[in-house]
C-alpha cells in the first residue's frame, strides 16, 4: 500500500513540478506544456492513489 | 512568469507531496493520515492544476501574451502608429478596448463557443510557430467577420446615426457588406515599417 502510494506522489509531484517549471518561464509554449503534461501526471497520480485504496480495501473486505 | 501567488501555490503543493511521500508509511497506519493522504495527493494537486489551468487560460487572453512571439511584434507595434483609420490603433490609443486584451477582444469570435474556438486558433499559431513554419504574409483563417465589430457597435449611436454607416446599416447587420470595406486598415503596418508612432511625439 505504501509503496503504491508514493508512487502516485511520485508521479502528481512530478506533474506539479512541470506546472510549477512554466508558471516559472511562461510562454505559449510552456502553457501548452503545462496543460499537456503537467495536468495528466497530476491526474494520473490521483488515479492511481484512488486505485491504491481501492485495492487496499478490497483486500480488507471493506468494499 | 506567472504572478507570485500562483508560484507560491505550486511550489507550496509540490513540498506538501514530498512530505506526505515521505511520511505515507506512517500517515496511512492510522484514520487521520489516511485523510492527510486523500487531501494532500487527491483533493490538493487537482485543486492546483484546475487553478493553475484556467488562470493560465485567462492570461493567454492577455496582450502581451498574444505579442510573446516574434513574428507579432510589428502588430503589436502597429498599435502606436500615427493613424486615426487604422482600426488597431485608434481602438487602442483611445481605450475603445481594454488596453490589456487589446488583441483578444477584436480578434475573439462572440458567437457560442467564440473562446474556445479562439483557444484553438491559438494552437494553430503555436503550431505554426514551432513545427509548420510562420507564414511570410501573417492573415487571418477567415474573412473578418462583422459581428465581432457589432458586438459593441451594434447599438452605438455614433455608429446608427453615422451618416456614412445609415444608407448601408441593413448590409453591415446581415454581413452582406464587410465593415472592412470602408475600413481597410485594420493594422498599419507600412507605418510601423516607416516609424510613424503617435507616442514618439
Amino acid at each position: 500500500m505504501t509503496r503504491k502510494i508514493r508512487r502516485a506522489a511520485v508521479v502528481g509531484g512530478a506533474g506539479l513540478c512541470v506546472q510549477l517549471a512554466a508558471a516559472l518561464h511562461w510562454t505559449p509554449a510552456t502553457f501548452i506544456v503545462s496543460a499537456v503534461v503537467g495536468a495528466p501526471l497530476v491526474i494520473a497520480g490521483a488515479v492511481m492513489f484512488l486505485a491504491a485504496v481501492w485495492r487496499n480495501m478490497k483486500e480488507k473486505g471493506a468494499v | 512568469m506567472l504572478p507570485s501567488s500562483v508560484i507560491i501555490a505550486l511550489a507550496a503543493g509540490v513540498a506538501i507531496i514530498a512530505l506526505l511521500f515521505l511520511g505515507a508509511g506512517v500517515l496511512s497506519g492510522n484514520t487521520v493520515g489516511r485523510v492527510v493522504l486523500l487531501v494532500g495527493l487527491l483533493a490538493l494537486p487537482l485543486l492546483l492544476s484546475v487553478a493553475n489551468f484556467s488562470y493560465g487560460v485567462h492570461e493567454s487572453s492577455r496582450t502581451h501574451f498574444c505579442l510573446s512571439c516574434h513574428e507579432m511584434k510589428d502588430h503589436g507595434k502597429s498599435l502606436f502608429v500615427d493613424s486615426k483609420q487604422a482600426l488597431a490603433a485608434f481602438h487602442y490609443q483611445n481605450r475603445l478596448v481594454d488596453r490589456e486584451t487589446v488583441c483578444y477582444s477584436c480578434h475573439k469570435d462572440y458567437a457560442m463557443f467564440g473562446d474556445v474556438r479562439a483557444k484553438l486558433n491559438g494552437l494553430r499559431h503555436v503550431w505554426a510557430h514551432y513545427v509548420a513554419g510562420i507564414p511570410k504574409k501573417i492573415e487571418l483563417y477567415q474573412p473578418y467577420r462583422n459581428s465581432n465589430c457589432l458586438h459593441c457597435h451594434d447599438d452605438a449611436r455614433s455608429f446608427v446615426e453615422g451618416v456614412a454607416h445609415k444608407p448601408v446599416l441593413a448590409a453591415l447587420t446581415s454581413g452582406s457588406m464587410s465593415c472592412l470595406a470602408c475600413h481597410r486598415i485594420a493594422h498599419d503596418l507600412a507605418k510601423v515599417e516607416a516609424g510613424d508612432f503617435w507616442q514618439a511625439r
